[in-house]
């Protein structure tokens, strides 16, 4: 009686046990990312099959939600849509500074960073704060990306190595130097940031706060200037607007992504001989992170994806040898995998020091919004 | 027989309740932040804020389209006219495999072509300069508003054509015959007499194209630089940007009321008939 | 004499051609282009690099484009499933409010959609619809419901009345005569809206990301985030694909459409 019992219980928990392992077996990663279609190929063709050699019951889904914060803006969207819903249908999110803030504020994200080796190899500030909302715990850069001035060497025989140098190249040379607003991407946003540090007296208390509402006064007149700048400059339709100008040499200086510039080039879209100037004192820079939804409904996995996705090896075979973008955790961990003709290649026109100097974070939210805000009502309106 | 009224509703209803419940009902939340403010409360101090940022793109909006829309009438009543007066079959069968393509090509795609073909050094200048019909020092780029209406234009034009063409295709042609043996030039009856009668085709396949238009963001925004810029961009922007849906949604109100001001043509010419056909 | 009179003619459709086919030489151009750049005004080498990028054994552009064309082949027969009673209605039985009622089916392409979609992930998530095909579908067919409805209600306002007076005369029942007279005579219309419900549909992807994503990804997803991004080659490849059943279902239906249908639209 008694082993034909135990074999009967023995069957009843298999039986019981047996969807939920088959479908533990068979798992479905969602990664979300907000971003150009080569970061979505970069989780589908080359983070994919890596991860699936130590995890082959996983399978990565992998969708892209465009370029920019509106790409970020879909993702949360998507999010909140199902926010009172047991779990959500986005296991890895890749996302931006402004968006990262918010939704650790909402309180949408899962801390994951402590479960996940390569945690502790990251301590950058912008691993711990986002345009002034704390993130420590809750994001690891999956890259940093930087904004410069992209020129094109047949035309621009001495680039400006400042904005004020700039402005008086642009001044020399109308319509000959451009920028997409603030309202069509990000690179545009990152020169008028850039142009507000450079006439603000402490650019510092701008990246890092504490907000004082009364500063709104003192750009006034940077604003008018940049108004006037604006006439001589040509307005570009969005980050690939200003890529596609320079591709076809209607303008022959430009703001743009560091990783854009790159890949544009990789793609035979621009003049291989272009170059690129980070100007003085400094323009803006942001990562991208990797989040993890807080009821996202494969965590154990997303944290072994994001493991994979930011240890040394593959941030420098995959972020920095493949695409010549700017690793996201800290780069001595990166640089020792690495030759050193293959490092350098990441600093050819951008030195590692004027990179420490004048890659500048974005501005605390409060004070972007109104620099944004500012912008709409006195230099386009 | 049973009420004909109450048979009527029960056939709309299915296609009501799923505009009602998957369009009309999830679009209230929209209205709602609107009209309020994050915290709940009623307020018009979003419609304030896009007056007062956005009154300019508001008007460069309704401008863009309107213009836009004009010239796909004209243009459209163009080849339908051919189509339906054109003496020359050939001609009139090349015409109309060529009119139609641009309707396939969606408006994000039809905004990448446009960008790189109009654009100072694009497809188009260089052709002509090439051609020798341009001197290099001539060309111009066309990616303002100009860019705007002429991707609307290429893009729409071919909806109502296919529409209005199809009307005129079906007139009975014994008054065109008629004008024509009193020895009426072309034109003179496509005007006063083909026009005229496919009117209410046209104006619906208009009112369609406004519509349309009205709701388009990657055109403006993949055409032209910022300043000014349609309603669409704007309130992506107040989105992305802020995370200001009450703004954004304010804007929404706005646009939708300039269509239902342009769907209110329709609405009344259908009074004017009794609500019958 | 006759080849002189071809000349404007000639000139005109030359110019026509030219507008129409010259931004699409370009999307031809990009997808053949490897590199192309100033101050090259072709480009500098052609290739199929960008080919087998989006055909690549661990894209799913296939099956993508698959789900696309599934997606708006079931959207446009659940549009014209809700379109033609309502078109019948419409053209045939006095209603009251017909005019507001004409105008409701307007709302989904009136009113911009940057802020709703978010609002109906919301209502389907709750109906467990996210993720499905049918969910995408629902979107697609009320976002393509005006061309369906409007263009429904002409072609049977444009049967003639006496046809269908003589097969009730004749003894067949309302619902016979309509199955065998009516809708075969309104049928070109009918056939003439699909059109445009199944290219609204091929085009759409705010509503497939809201609605669909992760578990369901159609094609215009990807050619949106190509494009708008500037990834030209990506774009044009795509944007070529779907040409095929674009131009695909409007030969197929243009055996129906007969032109004297669409002379009754919108009244």
């Amino acid at each position: 009686m008694k082993p034909v019992f135990k074999l009967a219980t023995a069957a009843a928990l298999a039986l019981a046990l047996a969807p939920a392992s088959a479908s533990a077996q068979r798992v479905t990663l969602n990664v979300i990312t907000a971003g150009d279609q080569n970061m979505v190929d970069y989780v589908k063709d080359y983070l994919g099959p890596i991860f699936q050699k130590s995890n082959p019951n996983v399978t990565i889904s992998s969708v892209g939600t465009g370029p920019g914060d509106a790409g970020s803006q879909k993702i949360a969207e998507k999010i909140i849509a199902q926010k009172d819903r047991a779990t959500w249908d986005v296991d890895v999110a890749v996302i931006h500074q402004k968006m990262a803030g918010d939704l650790v504020t909402a309180g949408l994200l899962a801390p994951y960073t402590k479960d996940v080796a390569s945690g502790k190899l990251v301590t950058s500030d912008n691993s711990k704060m986002a345009l002034g909302a704390k993130v420590e715990g809750y994001v690891i850069p999956m890259f940093n990306s930087q904004t410069a001035i992209a020129y094109n060497p047949a035309l621009v025989k001495n680039p400006p190595k400042t904005y004020k140098e700039l402005e008086a190249w642009a001044k020399a040379n109308p319509k000959q130097f451009g920028y997409n607003g603030i309202k069509g991407g990000m690179s545009g946003v990152s020169f008028v940031v850039g142009w507000v540090y450079a006439h603000s007296k402490d650019p510092n208390k701008l990246a890092n706060g504490p907000y004082d509402a009364a500063e709104k006064d003192a750009w006034n007149a940077a604003l008018a200037e940049l108004k006037d700048f604006n006439k001589v400059a040509t307005i570009t339709p969005g980050n690939a607007g200003t890529l596609d100008m320079l591709n076809r040499g209607e303008i022959a200086m430009g703001p743009v992504w560091v990783d854009m510039f790159y890949t544009w080039m990789a793609d035979g879209k621009l003049p291989p001989t272009m170059k690129l100037s980070l100007i003085g004192p400094g323009m803006p820079g942001q990562p991208m992170y990797y989040v993890i939804p807080a009821k996202a409904a494969n965590m154990e996995a997303a944290k072994k994806f994001i493991e994979v996705a930011t240890s040394p090896a593959v941030q420098a075979d995959g972020i920095v040898k493949r695409f010549n973008w700017y690793p996201g955790i800290d780069a001595q961990h990166v640089k020792s995998q690495l030759d050193d003709a293959t490092w350098n290649k990441l600093f050819v026109d951008v030195t590692p020091q004027e990179l420490a100097s004048k890659g500048k974070s974005f501005p605390i939210k409060q004070y972007f919004d109104d620099i944004l805000e500012a912008y709409e009502k006195k230099v386009v309106n | 027989m049973a009420n004909p009224r109450l048979i009527g509703l029960l056939l709309v209803a299915p296609a009501l309740f799923a505009v009602g419940a998957l369009f009309v009902y999830p679009l209230g939340f929209s209205v709602a932040t609107a009209f309020t403010t994050k915290e709940g409360v009623v307020t018009l101090g979003n419609f304030h804020r896009a007056f007062e940022l956005y009154s300019v793109d508001i008007g460069f909006t309704l401008v863009i389209v309107g213009v836009s829309t004009l010239l796909c009438g004209a243009l459209a009543i163009a080849i339908g006219g051919y189509l339906t007066l054109g003496e020359n079959p050939r001609a009139v069968a090349i015409l109309k495999w060529l009119y139609r393509w641009p309707l396939f090509i969606p408006f994000v795609v039809a905004a990448q072509c446009m960008r790189t073909f109009i654009a100072k050094n694009g497809l188009m200048n260089n052709s002509l300069v090439s051609l020798g019909i341009l001197e290099p020092i001539q060309t111009t780029s066309l990616l303002d508003w100009r860019g705007i209406v002429i991707t609307f234009v290429w893009k729409q034009t071919p909806f109502v054509a296919l529409l209005v063409a199809g009307a005129m295709a079906s007139l009975d042609r014994s008054t065109i015959e008629a004008a024509r043996n009193l020895g009426a030039g072309r034109l003179r009856i496509l005007v006063e007499i083909v026009t005229p009668q496919v009117l209410p085709t046209l104006v619906v396949a208009l009112i369609l194209s406004f519509v349309t238009m009205m709701s388009v963001l990657s055109v403006p925004i993949m055409i032209s630089g910022e300043s000014p810029t349609m309603m669409t961009v704007d309130m992506a922007f107040r989105i992305n940007a802020y995370g200001d849906y009450g703004t954004a949604n304010a804007l929404g109100v706005l646009s939708y009321l300039m269509t239902g001001a342009v769907a209110w043509i329709y609405l009344r010419r259908g009074i004017q008939q009794g609500g019958r056909p | 004499m006759t080849a002189l009179a071809w000349l404007p003619r000639a000139i005109i459709l030359g110019l026509i051609a030219f507008a129409i086919f010259g931004p699409l030489a370009n999307l031809a151009l990009w997808a053949a282009a490897e590199q192309w750049y100033f101050p090259h005004k072709l480009p500098v080498t052609y290739g199929l690099k960008f080919w087998h990028q989006v055909f690549k054994p661990s894209s799913d552009a296939l099956l993508s484009l698959g789900n696309s064309v599934v997606i708006a082949l079931l959207t446009v027969v659940v549009s014209l499933a809700l379109a033609v009673p309502a078109g019948y209605a419409l053209a045939r039985l006095s209603l009251p409010l017909r005019g507001l009622i004409m105008l409701a089916f307007l709302l989904p392409q009136a009113f911009p959609s940057v802020a709703v979609y978010i609002n109906v992930a919301r209502i389907f998530y709750g109906f467990g619809l996210n993720g499905t095909i049918a969910g995408v579908v629902l979107v697609h067919a009320v976002h393509g419901l005006v061309f369906a409805v409007w263009i429904a209600s002409a072609a049977f306002a444009a049967v003639d009345r006496d046809l269908e007076l003589a097969a009730l005369n004749i003894g067949a029942g309302a619902l016979r005569t309509f199955f065998t007279v009516t809708l075969p005579l309104a049928a070109p219309g009918i056939v003439a809206s699909a059109i445009f419900v199944f290219l609204e549909s091929l085009d759409e992807f705010t509503g497939t990301f809201f609605v669909g994503v992760p578990d369901v990804t159609t094609l215009p997803l990807l050619m949106f985030t190509a494009s708008i991004a500037g990834n030209y080659q990506i774009a044009a490849i795509t944007a070529l694909i779907l040409l095929i059943p674009s131009v695909g279902f409007m030969l197929f239906v243009e055996r129906f459409l007969k032109a004297d249908v669409l002379a009754k639209v919108g009244t």
